[in-house]
């Protein structure tokens, strides 16, 4: 069951993937995949290509994939291990989003980070308080990481 | 497969160019050919696909990209690292990447996560290819063996006795994955916990079933009591002799019903409505156990499948004619419907 949908979704996004995100299975494994996102040009992280890995729980789509980063990322709801705070990965998942849909909404996410629901409090904080200082940190952290 | 493909290329100032080449080139050459179009040059190019960046000096096959794929174009610095400035591309070397083991393909043989797997397939694969003793189809009887009639003894002892039946009965059973595929799909045996599987893989549950002598009285005793209408089609182990071993799973007489074989089969598990937990057998090849009456719900598919249709709708299935036609497939399993719908 979960393979089919999978191997649905891997069809659909290599012949109509989204502008800005790619996705596909490391080796042979369905169930593992690797994820780019391009930084949205609008937002600190332009110019970065950054990383990430997608694991499918067997029971996909009931469960949510797990998603991380595995480029490290400046970001006040993506921690250092490259989790991702985004409540479609955890309690609002439905089985009707795709790997599609959620890498859109991480890049919006990427765009407009949400500080008051915080995975590094310390980022989120700096982002309140001092957006240039945020939006500089999270450049070069992009240039010496994701470029 | 020398033919050449066509590759759409898109770059982040939503432009999109056309490539055609062949998969035996390199992806440096592919990158030359998209220099040309879209005017950057090939070492400042990061082209991704399927999440990996795309190496130089890896022939374009290796990434199994499709004609018709989507390949995207990253403008980068260039090679050469300069010092640090304000521009949000400089820097670095554009390599500098995960793995690119090559080989994202699909897989050929999809059978992986509980849901997918079905080890009754195997009955029809190869490793039972020239096993002609399987029970004939028209011993299920007409609806699979969801009817009443109960298969005639002596034809099922005989095929209980069959060396062949009973060592495909012992590779079953001593299978983990078909252990967890039966306790997963009968909730008797899941409310069970571990003892579900300590019970099935017990040499003396597996004795059970070869002996023919046991499955005659066990068959005539069901038979009697079936016949009577009485709940239980079987005797409580507890209070069986024959099954006296069973005892340390099934003690107290309230426990859940364990009928490891009505799942087989696809059976609902045997009418445990008495609270007796009924080891029946034969369940395995009546799927009901031979004493529940099968009901016919006459209501229309959108009152039956009412709350299957809403889940459906929420994962984004709209069509209600093939929605309903694919939860009739599926008996009124949303996931057996899903599979339908996306098989189609």
């Amino acid at each position: 069951m979960s393979s089919k949908r999978i191997n649905k979704e891997l069809a659909d996004l290599g012949r109509d993937p989204p502008s800005s995100c790619s996705a596909g299975p490391v080796g042979d494994d369905l169930y593992h995949w690797q994820a780019s996102i391009m930084g949205p040009a609008d937002s600190p992280y332009a110019g970065g290509v950054f990383f990430l890995s997608i694991h499918f729980p067997t029971d996909y789509p009931f469960k949510p994939p797990k998603i991380a980063f595995t480029t490290k990322i400046y970001h006040p709801n993506i921690n250092g291990n490259g989790n991702i705070c985004l409540d479609i990965l955890k309690d609002q998942w439905s089985p009707a989003l795709t790997i599609s849909k959620v890498l859109l909404s991480i890049c919006s996410l990427l765009t407009d980070a949400n500080p008051d629901d915080p995975l590094v409090p310390e980022i989120a904080h700096i982002y309140k308080s001092d957006r240039a200082k945020y939006e500089a940190t999270a450049k070069e952290w992009t240039k010496k990481y994701a470029v | 497969m020398s033919d050449s493909i066509t590759i759409n290329i898109k770059s982040s100032g939503d432009s999109k160019y056309e490539v055609t080449i062949s998969p035996s080139q390199t992806v440096l050459e592919l990158k030359n050919e998209v220099a040309a179009k879209a005017d950057v040059p090939a070492d400042r190019q990061r082209l991704i696909y399927s999440g990996k960046v795309l190496k130089d000096n890896e022939v374009i096959s290796t990434y199994k990209i499709q004609s018709g794929h989507t390949v995207h174009l990253v403008k980068s610095a260039a090679a050469k690292p300069a010092p640090a400035t304000s521009s949000t591309t400089s820097t670095s070397t554009p390599s500098a990447t995960t793995t690119t083991s090559g080989n994202n393909g699909v897989p050929s043989n999809i059978s992986s996560g509980s849901g997918a797997f079905n080890p009754l397939a195997d009955l029809t694969g190869a490793r039972y290819a020239g096993y002609t003793q399987l029970p004939s189809a028209s011993m299920f009887g007409p609806d699979g063996g969801m009817n009443n009639a109960m298969p005639d003894p002596e034809q099922m002892s005989q095929m209980m006795s069959n060396p062949m039946f009973q060592e495909s009965m012992n590779s079953l059973l001593s299978n983990p994955q078909m252990l967890d595929y039966m306790i997963q799909q009968s909730p008797q045996l899941r409310a069970m916990g571990p003892q579900a599987r300590e019970m099935l893989q017990s040499p003396f549950f597996r004795q059970m079933l070869s002996n023919p002598d046991m499955m005659r009285s066990m068959m005539q005793m069901s038979g009697g009591l079936g016949g009577a209408g009485a709940p239980p089609s079987f005797p409580a182990p507890g209070s069986n002799p024959t099954v006296g071993e069973n005892d340390s799973t099934t003690e107290g007489t309230n426990t859940p019903a364990a009928n490891p074989f009505a799942s087989m089969f696809g059976g609902q598990g045997a009418g445990g409505a008495g609270g007796f937990p009924p080891i029946d057998p034969f369940a395995l090849f009546g799927g009901q156990g031979g004493n529940t009456p099968v009901e016919t719900d006459n209501r229309p598919p959108e009152e039956r499948y009412e709350s299957q249709l809403s889940q459906l709708n929420d994962m984004g299935f709209f069509d209600f004619d093939r929605n309903v036609a694919a939860l009739r497939r599926s008996g009124g399993n949303v996931q057996g419907a899903v599979e339908y719908l996306l098989s189609e």
